[in-house]
């Protein structure tokens, strides 16, 4: 808000304290003030009159080479003028500071934003390998026999049971398509064989974690993080938004 | 006639371009809250703390990328990157990003883990340059920053800031102002995405140093977690690495834990591996040590080439001659071969281990991308590269012939980005997707590298290793010997067991073999020898030769479909060296190729309708390598 102001008073400045008229320009004691002070920012040491001479007559000089171009319209119709105001408004609107917003208005960015915040169906699972389909086939019949799953599968890179495993990762562990054949998967007993990329696999799928949103208040952090974030993203936009509110547009037709 | 539109200045709302920070990201913030079910685990016993629901106490594969540059590094902004590290992160987790040409980028598979890992020195300051507001846009250094044009103009602002960097005044633009903020944010968007159990993030940066010939000396240096310095030191803090390994050691001391990773050796004109310090003394045991306690990794493959060996040092490896990027970095003069690459270096290392008892050359291997996209980039059928604007379709990276030949009657453009690869993934090995677990695997070693597909590759050593079929292989192989990036101890004369032990990405072509590399110092010189120790379709190494049959897998170059059915998912294989000598200084390291597959600038060019280049090659094998194993001979 800081440089909308810093704005503000110069356009102030520069309609009343200047007091521009043809062939004239007024330094006021404003105007004198602004530059010592400018120089100590950057210096850290105030101004000496001499030095404060020097840079109002800097401020002079190029005062009138700015009123001169503007007199010669060197303004218009030039593409790196335009561009440099535009991106100096940019700058202004993306460097505003963000304040921590009520608790009402993360709710609602929370809500508004709640697939961000839900979990996918997961899957929890163990798996047994086979290399070829007569081998899983022949295990499962066992199995379904009444023997024990933990005497079988063949060695294997993939782990022997997952936890919490969503469709992306299934996909990523076992190759391309693998989570479309667990979606009407039975549970709680020993199944297939499916194919992957690797072989044959027998699934006995312990739990399937359906689709939920954690609450609010367990990841309230988080929101935050992300709304601040959000905002920063979207200062320009939310500026640009504003600023069109006051403006009409007007498009010439063929 | 003027109308008024009532409508358009909601059109402009919706389509109005973004820029700056806001790239475009689609947003997918993960949550920390899932419960912690232990039920389907085996925690290690003694580990009372929380575990992640993917706790194995066997360690899973984890892939991610340590090399991402973001539009706080100078050469990334000017090459187009808007992308935050932000963006970056929500990118490795799945999200859709923007391409500066205006494409999309999004990985089929999420990665695991992610680092930036920005320039160090300039950081955010050409960023800020553009910013006509500020008052380092003023600097002469800074003309034209604002108005970043063509291709040809941002690779003459790229090397406008080159120069700078190397003359007198590089400081007077390192704002540190501008460094701080660009770092906190940096830190701030890894701790926003750090996600245990489902993402992990590092905080990192780049040492971008070089040596006096202009030697690629560049490393990355991540971080344990958050607790970090101020700063990051850069080049402008001192050109020499050793200064930098000071620096970490004195950050250690004081409880901030880091390592740094080389990469590009490649590209260093025989400076990375060299076998004399920074001032040309002949190395001793203090600088192995400080060495190897800072930089226990490095990057042996990313966008630039890979960096395992070459053909001139190993003539004898069929396989040696895999993207070569035969330049010094971001030049187009040759780089020497010799002191560029880390298989000779192992061998010079335990040479001088055999000769004067320090090994400076001891480190384990990664993949990464070195990406300035924001967008790790490994997939041959979808690749974007990696410097913006500069390389963004097959005409600028010269798989694709321009519309009008150049002068000379040249039908591609005149590049070296023709020679870069879709390539560089790190591997870890951890009990569980976090800061700690993962940063304790770079640690100890027990990581590998992958030209870009998520290969898996286990690989032990010992003298009670389980057999091959075992159900509880990985169990019993830890318990019974060492793994990937260990030392193991020879006893007496018996030759240790290995087991090499690969599984192919679901996603990419299936494997071919897999080799032991092997190297060793006889009556003092070093030597090196390849050995196929398993072989896909029924294939049976020959014990001459020491090769696989020929799997007969090939491409078709008219539409990249590969071989069906030839192959394997899963190939392992016990091995003893049948020259084994346990006097001798040794090491072993995994390799594993896949069947043939399209590279990406035949890709490119089918794409476009056109023949693929005939100077480049066609297709490649993707490929991983392991971190050595290394003998310790019976004294």
């Amino acid at each position: 808000m800081f440089w909308f102001c810093l704005i503000g008073c110069f356009l102030f400045a520069a309609d009343s304290l200047l007091f521009v008229s043809r062939n004239e320009i007024y330094v006021s004691t404003a105007i004198r003030e602004r530059l010592g002070l400018l120089w100590e920012t950057q210096t850290g040491t105030a101004a000496s009159s001499n030095e404060l001479d020097s840079l109002v007559k800097n401020w002079i000089e190029e005062e009138v080479l700015f009123q001169e171009a503007l007199r010669l319209g060197l303004d218009q119709e030039d593409s790196i003028v335009r561009r440099r105001l535009i991106q100096k408004l940019n700058f202004i609107a993306e460097s505003e500071p963000i304040a921590a917003p009520e608790t009402a208005i993360l709710k609602d960015f929370y809500s508004s934003n709640l697939q961000a915040y839900t979990l996918p169906r997961r899957y929890s699972l163990r798996q047994l390998y086979f290399e070829a389909k007569p081998g899983a086939d022949n295990a499962l019949a066992s199995i379904d026999a009444g023997e024990n799953a933990a005497g079988f599968g063949e060695s294997s890179m993939l782990n022997s049971s997952y936890a919490y495993r969503s469709a992306l990762d299934v996909n990523a562990t076992f190759g391309p398509g693998f989570a479309d054949l667990l979606q009407d998967f039975p549970t709680n007993s020993w199944q297939g064989p499916l194919k992957s990329s690797f072989g044959y696999h027998l699934l006995f799928i312990t739990d399937i974690h359906e689709q939920e949103a954690t609450p609010f208040r367990a990841i309230s952090d988080q929101v935050l993080k992300d709304y601040r974030q959000y905002k920063q993203a979207t200062a320009r936009q939310s500026y640009l938004d504003e600023l069109l509110l006051d403006y009409e547009i007007l498009v010439e037709e063929k | 006639m003027i109308k008024i539109l009532t409508t358009l200045s909601a059109l402009l709302i919706m389509t109005s371009c973004s820029d700056g920070s806001n790239s475009g990201a689609t947003e997918n913030p993960q949550t920390t809250t899932e419960p912690r079910p232990t039920e389907l685990t085996t925690p290690s016993p003694g580990n009372v703390s929380t575990t992640t629901p993917g706790f194995n106490s066997d360690r899973n594969a984890y892939f991610g990328d340590l090399h991402v540059h973001t539009m706080y590094s100078f050469d990334a902004f000017i090459f187009g990157t808007t992308s935050s590290p932000n963006d970056a992160y929500t990118f490795a987790k799945g999200g859709t990003l923007k391409h500066p040409a205006g494409f999309d980028m999004k990985l089929d598979v999420p990665l695991d883990f992610y680092g930036v890992s920005d320039h160090a020195f300039y950081l955010g300051v050409l960023r800020e340059m553009a910013n006509p507001e500020s008052e380092i846009s003023k600097h002469e250094v800074a003309e034209g920053m604002s108005t970043l044009g063509d291709s040809a103009d941002r690779g003459s602002k790229f090397s406008r800031i080159l120069q700078f960097i190397r003359s007198e005044r590089a400081n007077e633009i390192n704002d540190s102002n501008i460094v701080k903020s660009a770092w906190q944010d940096i830190i701030q968007s890894a701790n926003r995405h750090n996600d245990p159990g489902n993402f992990t993030t590092f905080v990192a940066y780049e040492y971008t140093t070089t040596a006096n010939d202009g030697g690629n000396l560049h490393r990355n240096v991540i971080f344990r977690d958050d607790n970090v310095p101020d700063l990051p030191f850069s080049r402008l803090d001192s050109r020499n690495p050793e200064d930098l390994w000071q620096w970490m050691d004195r950050n250690r001391a004081a409880g901030i834990e880091s390592l740094a990773i080389p990469h590009n050796s490649n590209g260093s004109n025989g400076n990375m591996f060299m076998l004399t310090d920074w001032s040309g003394n002949p190395l001793d045991s203090a600088y192995a040590n400080q060495r190897m306690r800072n930089e226990p990794l490095i990057e042996i493959t990313q966008v630039k080439g890979t960096s395992d060996t070459h053909p001139a040092l190993s003539p004898n490896d069929e396989w040696a001659d895999f993207e070569i990027m035969p330049f010094m970095v971001a030049t187009q003069l040759a780089s020497q071969p010799e002191g560029s690459y880390v298989r000779e270096a192992y061998l010079n290392g335990i040479a001088l281990q055999e000769k004067q008892g320090f090994n400076p050359y001891k480190f384990g291997v990664i993949g990464s991308s070195d990406t300035h996209n924001a967008t790790y980039a490994g997939d041959e059928d979808d690749y974007w590269s990696k410097v913006g604007l500069r390389d963004s379709d097959g005409v600028k990276r010269g798989s694709v012939p321009l519309e009008e030949p150049r002068d000379g009657g040249e039908l591609y453009a005149d590049t070296y980005y023709n020679t870069w690869s879709a390539s560089g993934l790190a591997g870890v090995w951890a009990e569980e997707n976090t800061r700690e677990a993962i940063f304790d695997a770079f640690r100890r070693k027990e990581t590998f590298g992958t030209s870009g597909p998520r290969i898996k590759a286990r690989f032990f050593a010992g003298y009670d290793l389980p057999q091959v079929s075992d159900p509880e292989l990985t169990s019993k192989a830890y318990s019974g010997g060492v793994a990937m990036g260990s030392d193991l101890l020879a006893d007496g004369n018996r030759a240790p067991s290995f087991i090499a032990w690969v599984a192919r990405d679901p996603n990419s072509a299936p494997l071919q073999r897999v080799q032991i590399i092997k190297g060793w110092v006889e009556n003092g010189e070093p030597q090196e020898a390849v050995y196929d120790v398993a072989c896909s379709d029924g294939g049976v190494v020959d014990p001459v030769s020491n090769r696989c049959p020929d799997n007969g897998a090939n491409v078709n170059l008219a539409d990249c479909r590969i071989s069906s059915n030839l192959g394997a998912a899963e190939l392992k294989a016990s091995w003893q060296d049948p020259d084994y000598d346990a006097t001798q200084n040794a090491f072993y390291y995994l390799r594993a190729m896949e069947n043939p597959s399209c590279r990406w600038s035949t890709w490119d060019a089918i794409r476009a309708g056109v023949e693929p280049r005939s100077d480049l090659a066609a297709t490649i094998q993707e490929r991983v390598w392991s971190s050595p194993i290394w003998i310790t001979p019976v004294q």
